[in-house]
């Protein structure tokens, strides 16, 4: 199974994250200030200030779910009242929070000084904070952000960069630290630098077979979501790109015997990615590509990258607040995927429509009849949780699959 | 209830520029004063009887609103509405402007669609009110553009006043239910047909209703459990009338659609941006309006406390998102002062659980009578 040879940036990666974990409760033990911020918070704003951590509980959470412990901190939450409705992330969250981090590989996260909430990836994000907030009398801060139908309008900007300067002031007020725009613009720009390689990571799926399977890359996001703005963060995105290239040129392939290349439509489902990925493996299909990895470091309505210039790092992280696919609609989405479809040669597409993330899925039944018709690309939507395994069937799952597989063998024989 | 569509159909036919709004709190007294009549698209059970356009791009586990929502605008909005407005709202009304467009444009059909954002932050964190102002300058503009109206500070005044009546006579309506001599089924059906009248038909209807006895107070109100239901809708007919069989008698309601739509009135001024600042700042709290959630609590348990309630009835939309993330903490809250709570599942088929409701309002107002 050459999809699960461990690589030097896998190895890496693992050490990367338990040190992350181990280092931001050390620090807040010695007294740093805590936030616990929605992922898509510039994070590089904390990075402006001497003393201030940041745990992310979705990256937590999914943390959680891909070492198949979703479902035990999921019926926590329950038990405390919290429908099994809601999104599985925050039911992990509320659940592993109510529980003293027991359960978690990370044992949690430390108790956050400061809750920085936004509503662009998912209003819900707000609710979900709330209940920290009232459980543990944390103050929330809200970041609003105005969901794009069409790209991001100069009047939005400003209302999000008016919010940053207040998110810095309310940090400054309640640490008692001083905000450094110079140290925030340079690790923007060590983000941005890590972006560039994570783009050129992503890139190798083109080749044929592609260089990479989606499900590296779902695993390799996780120093995105909690590294942000470090030259560690540049330095590993590095490593992994440099030697995805080695591996292509020497013709080490995740999937060699590829026969389908697929595209994949929403939030990975954590608690399943190696057997979704050995079981597409065996029927000659590699999912190259997803949208939830390729937004990463663009603007709405693109996979390419939306570069720094070294100017106002404010403007900046404004500029790219909606980047990530919740936060804008089904014409720029469509537009995007488009541009992937054709990029990456894409045979059909796997729309995951996933019960824990409505904003994502919304969409996707128009969407996946707009992909029809632009491209008569066969398309299937297949029913997943990200992270409550209860909720997802495999035998459905793969039956759907096989009938995309067999949709694409059809085209190509007409 | 055919109703609505005669009430839509007659203000078309008196000439009217209707425009379907949602989510719930539109800004009401602009659209009037600009000679539209503005019907919130809200709670459309009723008037779509299925939701098979709207499951052809939507999934299963959309709530209710939102499916019934889209398949009134798809299957009936060309004949009965000029034009849809939305505001941001939750994460599954964002998507639905395109997907009402997508749909509509299936059938080589369009609906004027304007789109508005109002801030979500919280007023003591971030001073959104250059950018609101913005906002509602955009929205006037649009409309004119759109339906060539225009607008003026004296007709906004009278819309701002009589909608602020409208309002208080709702409240009036609502104390009529609690002191037994309106059923509360009849209250909800009578402000879900104002939602789609004139703003002078409305207040004929209200002041109407208030003046009158319009059903004779029931024996022994008084000793009947009183409880406060709240959600993002009222429950259906079928399950009003179980709880009234049961004995329960509705004293208070913070029903998004209802109680939270009449409780506050902003101080009438000509400067629509001002007047409109006010109204959402100060807005009664609701889920969706995400920075007023610290002030629920407080409210509700206030409410039960004023009209000494003896429980709380959490009405649930199912996939609701935001009204279930609320549920637990203010049970708690709640049940610490002694006010019993019983949380409700509403979902697109309604009708399969009646007598699942049912028992488990009995065992409620049961409880409730003998906890006294």
């Amino acid at each position: 199974m050459a999809a699960f040879e461990k690589t030097e940036s896998g190895k890496r990666l693992s050490r990367y994250m338990a040190d992350a974990y181990l280092n931001l409760h050390t620090r807040a033990q010695q007294g740093a200030f805590v936030v616990w911020i929605a992922i898509n918070v510039p994070a590089e704003l904390f990075l402006g200030f001497d003393n201030v951590v940041y745990g992310v509980p979705e990256s937590h959470a999914a943390m959680n779910a891909g070492k198949g412990l979703g479902v035990v901190q999921c019926e926590k939450a329950e038990r405390l009242g919290y429908s099994m409705d809601l999104c599985s992330y925050a039911r992990i969250d509320i659940g592993c929070v109510a529980d003293g981090g027991k359960d978690s590989p990370s044992f949690g996260l430390p108790r956050p000084d400061l809750l920085v909430s936004n509503n662009n990836n998912c209003s819900l994000l707000v609710k979900w904070f709330d209940v920290h907030h009232r459980e543990m009398g944390v103050p929330h801060f809200i970041i609003d952000v105005p969901f794009c139908y069409e790209p991001q309008q100069q009047k939005d900007r400003a209302y999000i960069v008016s919010q940053f300067k207040d998110l810095i002031k309310t940090i400054e007020t309640m640490s008692g630290q001083r905000f450094d725009m110079d140290k925030a613009r340079q690790a923007v720009a060590h983000t941005s630098e890590g972006v560039a390689h994570w783009k050129r990571f992503l890139g190798f799926a083109k080749n044929r077979p592609s260089g990479i399977t989606a499900f590296d890359s779902f695993v390799q996001m996780a120093p995105f979501l909690i590294a942000r703005g470090t030259e560690s963060f540049a330095a590993h995105y590095r490593l992994l790109a440099d030697e995805t290239g080695q591996r292509v040129a020497e013709g080490r392939f995740p999937v060699p015997s590829e026969k389908y290349r697929l595209f994949w439509d929403n939030i990975a489902p954590w608690h399943q990615l190696r057997d979704m990925s050995a079981g597409l493996e065996a029927l000659g299909a590699n999912i190259v590509g997803a949208t939830y990895t390729s937004c990463i470091g663009s603007i709405e309505g693109s996979f390419d990258i939306y570069p720094y210039d070294g100017g106002d790092p404010l403007e900046f992280c404004a500029r790219t607040q909606n980047c990530y696919i919740c936060p804008h609609g089904l014409g720029l989405r469509s537009r995007a995927m488009r541009q992937a479809v054709e990029s990456l040669q894409i045979d059909g597409i796997v729309f995951a429509s996933n019960r824990s993330c409505k904003p994502y899925s919304i969409t996707q039944l128009d969407q996946q009849r707009l992909m029809q018709d632009a491209f008569g690309v066969p398309a299937v939507m297949v029913e997943v949780d990200h992270a409550d395994a209860r909720k997802y069937s495999r035998e459905a799952t793969f039956t759907r699959i096989e009938a995309l597989l067999e949709a694409i063998d059809a085209r190509r024989a007409a | 209830m055919t109703d609505i569509n005669q009430r839509l159909q007659k203000l078309k036919a008196e000439g009217k520029t209707v425009i379907g709004c949602f989510p719930l709190y539109p800004p009401l007294e602009l659209f009037f004063a600009m000679d539209l009549v503005p019907v919130v698209l809200w709670g459309l059970r009723g008037e779509v009887g299925s939701t098979l356009q709207s499951d052809k791009h939507l999934q299963s586990y959309t709530c209710s609103v939102a499916r019934h929502l889209t398949e009134f605008v798809l299957t009936k909005g060309l004949d009965l509405l000029d034009g849809v407005f939305m505001y941001n709202a939750c994460d599954t009304l964002r998507n639905l402007p395109e997907i009402l467009e997508t749909g509509l444009s299936q059938g080589n059909a369009r609906l004027p669609l304007i789109k508005i954002h109002i801030p979500m932050v919280r007023p003591d964190q971030t001073d959104a009110s250059g950018y609101f102002k913005n906002e509602i300058r955009r929205l006037i503009r649009a409309l004119e553009a759109e339906f060539n109206v225009s607008f003026s500070g004296d007709k906004f005044v009278d819309a701002a006043e009589k909608i602020n009546r409208v309002r208080q006579l709702m409240a009036l309506a609502e104390q009529k239910v609690a002191e037994g001599s309106l059923s509360f089924l009849s209250f909800c059906q009578i402000i879900h047909e104002c939602g789609f009248s004139s703003i002078d038909e409305q207040t004929r209807i209200l002041e109407s209703l208030v003046a009158q006895q319009t059903d004779p107070p029931l024996s022994g109100n008084g000793q009947r459990p009183g409880v406060i239901l709240s959600g993002i809708l009222p429950p259906p007919a079928s399950v009003i009338n179980d709880m009234e069989s049961a004995g329960l008698r509705v004293v208070g309601n913070d029903i998004a659609s209802l109680g939270r739509t009449y409780a506050g009135a902003p101080a009438v001024i000509e400067d629509p941006e001002a007047y409109l600042l006010d109204f959402y700042h100060h807005h009664y709290p609701c889920p969706t309006l995400l920075y007023t959630g610290d002030r629920r609590a407080a409210l509700l348990m206030e409410m039960a406390q004023k009209t000494r309630a003896r429980g709380v009835i959490f009405v649930g939309e199912k996939f609701c998102e935001y009204e279930y993330f609320e549920f637990p903490y203010l049970k708690k809250r709640l049940n610490q002062m002694g006010v019993k709570t019983l949380e409700l599942e509403i979902s697109v088929e309604e009708d399969a659980h009646t007598a699942g409701h049912r028992s488990r309002i009995e065992a409620f107002a049961e409880m409730l009578a003998t906890t006294s």
